[in-house]
């Protein structure tokens, strides 16, 4: 499980988080929404340590991370996988080095092992055979896909997902949430989403934090989201005019 | 720059970095380096020549300035300024693509230490590589002036041969590797320090890798006049 208790992080004069304290369990999907700008990111990147805050805390089990040294802080990270918006694939490195990279860094294992499991992995996120392709060469679902694969090789505790499905057309990005879930489902992980699109919400959001200018308004399941009395999280989810004509 | 010097992960990994970088810094800077020097070193034995117009002078005099001028300035720091112009924007642009796409991030989120994978390869293979570039312009720039003797009938190249060994100090080869050595470090650290901090996109990548040329530039220059002014007194 990973908490967060108390945070704040300021930029010049503006707190872009605010007093911000949850829980994202373990074998769940749980999901950071809000609008564009509301602090998502900046919120995803500090549970990862690629922020550091201003104030409070964030645990990983019974590890205080935020206030962890960088050495103690690396060998939590060797137990996260972080898919970013546009992957983050190296540009130099073919699909097959690039989710291979991990266990180069940080395993002592054979060539043999590490392709094995290269193999297993990208078998699971289905991008079989594009082994020897460059991340130029491939759609922007087939990066989101390696990016998975290499986030997951070493097979992580904690799965850290910022905005998956950004840039992918809805069908794409459905399979993009799905195989998020199943993986979460398949290794028990601590699996963080953060995204704006309300499919995924109602696809894999087994816990659900909304997150309005800088401060945390709102959390529940996915079902809760749509009967939900506030204000703001009604204005965000039902957007849309068919939405709110839905909603009635 | 702590970080870059802490102790890298995996040294076969460092190794393998090290050889990458030695092919994209230096192998690469070859030919370009080459072209440069012979026609420096041919520039030169036709210059000094038309302003040698004492015929007290002896000719062989052309050699001996070819020599010095190559292994005293241009075979260092004139070529020092073509790398951080070649390998320094490369570098800072290559980072801070690695920055703005989120690679650097990537590798921090994994518990690699980017600074010692990325950056810590680039200053070694540069350190080691750009003297043996600064030894082969020095050897081209002669053979451009051997050859302009030859073809351009400047000097017999017997005068030019006995020139180029004429009151020949080994310390300027010293005095030549060290100011090479240390421009390497000027080049690469500067270069990955501005490209690795960039912050927002495309243009601040543009400009971070121009900054990097222009920063490079300066201070070659700067420890050029205090290496100098140390190693050759």
């Amino acid at each position: 499980m990973i908490e967060v208790k108390h945070i704040f992080k300021k930029y010049e004069d503006t707190y872009v988080l605010n007093d911000v304290s949850a829980q994202f369990e373990q074998g769940k999907c749980n999901l950071i929404i809000g609008r564009s700008g509301s602090g998502k990111t900046v919120l995803l990147k500090s549970i990862v340590g690629l922020i550091d805050l201003d104030e409070g805390e964030i645990w990983y089990g019974n590890h205080l991370f935020s206030h962890m040294e960088s050495r103690a802080r690396q060998e939590i990270r060797q137990e996260m996988g972080m898919l970013f918006q546009g992957g983050a694939l190296f540009d130099s490195l073919s699909v097959e080095e690039n989710v291979m990279f991990p266990l180069n860094m940080l395993t002592g294992q054979s060539f043999r092992e590490k392709l094995e499991r290269v193999n297993f992995c990208l078998d699971r996120v289905r991008v079989s055979h594009s082994n020897r392709l460059y991340p130029s060469e491939l759609s922007g679902g087939m990066r989101k896909r390696v990016a998975i694969a290499r986030a997951i090789v070493l097979n992580p505790k904690y799965l850290f997902c910022d905005e998956p499905n950004s840039g992918l057309d809805p069908e794409t990005g459905m399979v993009i949430d799905r195989l998020i879930k199943e993986l979460t489902d398949e290794f028990q992980m601590t699996t963080i989403v953060n995204t704006h699109d309300m499919n995924s919400v109602l696809e894999i959001g087994d816990k659900v934090v909304y997150i309005h200018d800088g401060c945390k308004c709102w959390e529940g399941t996915r079902e809760e989201v749509l009967h939900t009395d506030n204000k703001d999280l009604n204005n965000f989810v039902f957007a849309t005019r068919l939405a709110k004509q839905i909603k009635g | 720059m702590r970080r870059t010097f802490t102790r890298p992960e995996k040294h076969t990994v460092l190794y393998t970095q090290v050889m990458r970088e030695i092919e994209k810094v230096g192998i690469n800077s070859i030919v370009i380096v080459l072209v440069i020097s012979i026609f420096v070193g041919a520039v030169i034995t036709i210059q000094t020549n038309y302003n040698i117009e004492n015929p007290l002078l002896p000719r062989y005099l052309i050699g001996v300035t070819v020599r010095d001028s190559l292994l005293l300035e241009f075979s260092s720091t004139m070529v020092a300024l073509l790398l951080a112009g070649k390998v320094g924007s490369s570098i800072a642009s290559e980072l801070g693509m690695m920055r703005v796409t989120e690679q650097i991030d990537a590798l921090e989120v994994m518990g690699v230490n980017p600074a010692s994978l990325l950056i810590l390869p680039k200053i070694i293979a540069a350190m080691f590589f750009f003297p043996i570039l600064c030894l082969l312009s020095i050897g081209m720039g002669l053979l451009g002036g051997y050859l302009t003797c030859l073809l351009a009938d400047v000097i017999p190249p017997s005068d030019y041969i006995y020139g180029i060994q004429y009151a020949f100090y080994p310390h300027y080869i010293t005095y030549a590797m060290t100011k090479t050595v240390v421009y390497a470090l000027i080049i690469t650290s500067v270069s990955s320090f501005l490209g690795y901090y960039v912050e927002g996109g495309a243009v601040e990548v543009g400009k971070s890798s121009t900054r990097a040329v222009v920063h490079s530039c300066v201070l070659i220059i700067l420890a050029n006049l205090v290496l100098t002014e140390t190693l050759l007194q």
